[in-house]
């Protein structure tokens, strides 16, 4: 992606420049990903462009409360993400996996189960290997909104839960203990998708 | 034997996975829970495997490469009125 101007596009100018090159300039740098997170959002394209578009405007109108030096990035994502709740808050589709009682270390159980490394350097290696992206976006998808968030995120941003937090406007223990059970739905969503693919079997072991 | 009683339990250390993986625990804590894998053999296949897990969602929701035009796109709407129904440039809707 093009960088419109500056250098360092993730520090924040001067307080006193809020001039259209300094907002271009750090939206150049987190475009990318911020395109990449709507596009995971939303599932297309055109929607993804359209938030990231809305969100770039409303940003740059409140752009003079952005609190020069702290994270725009941060900053952006949290005006991204309140611009796909409120476009797509009733759009999303009911989650089929059943979110009650998933226990720890799930895919660990049933990898064992059928037969799949549970040690080694990559034991899960095994089974999402076999899974394509599309599969794991379609597990993700199962994921209530309030943890599908917080886990794109996680798993697309390598942000911390400090920098999570504040993109969501929540409290890092909220962060904590969504991103705790959106692991444990996520893995019970991706073994659920494994099977309707036939890469696993309920109830017998698989050829390695 | 201070040392002894400064070791994690299985439970312990389980509780603190997610943090742990995540880098998310203070020094200290991310010592003991190290302190813990090293001679906890179970555990360790638990944790190796949660990594494992982590890293194989997230490679395969790799970064996604925004249009070459976008930002092109975007500049000329910037300064616009704000739409009716749009959220708060606060980000609150």
């Amino acid at each position: 992606m093009q960088m419109l101007s500056g250098s360092d596009a993730n520090k924040a100018p001067d307080a006193s420049t809020h001039a259209s090159a300094s907002f271009e300039a750090l939206l150049a740098a987190v475009v990318d990903a911020a395109y990449g997170y709507a596009f995971r959002l939303s599932n297309n394209r055109s929607d993804a462009e359209d938030l990231v578009q809305e969100a770039a405007m409303l940003a740059f109108r409140g752009f003079g409360s952005f609190e020069a030096g702290s994270n725009f990035k941060a900053w952006f994502f949290k005006i991204l993400t309140n611009c796909y709740r409120s476009k797509y808050r009733k759009d999303r589709r009911r989650p089929t996996v059943d979110l009650d009682d998933t226990p720890d270390l799930y895919l660990y159980a049933r990898s064992g189960e059928v037969g799949f490394p549970t040690g080694g350097p990559d034991p899960a290696a095994m089974l999402l290997d076999r899974l394509g992206t599309e599969q794991v976006v379609a597990a993700l998808e199962q994921l209530p909104d309030e943890y599908r968030i917080v886990s794109t995120l996680y798993f697309m941003q390598d942000f911390s839960y400090e920098e999570i937090a504040r993109a969501l406007g929540c409290p890092v223990g909220t962060v904590r203990s969504r991103l705790h059970r959106g692991r444990k739905i996520l893995q019970k969503a991706l073994w659920q998708v494994a099977e309707e693919a036939g890469i696993v079997h309920p109830s017998r072991s698989v050829e390695l | 034997m201070s040392e002894h009683l400064d070791r994690m339990t299985c439970e312990e250390a389980f509780r603190r996975l997610d943090d742990f993986l995540d880098h998310e625990l203070n020094p200290e804590e991310m010592r003991l829970v190290q302190e813990h894998l090293d001679v906890c053999a179970q555990c360790t296949r638990e944790f190796n495997f949660e990594r494992s897990v982590l890293t194989g969602v997230r490679s395969k929701l790799s970064r996604i490469a925004a249009p070459p035009n976008l930002l092109s796109r975007i500049a000329p709407f910037l300064g616009r009125p704000d739409p009716k129904d749009a959220p708060d440039a606060d980000g609150s809707a």
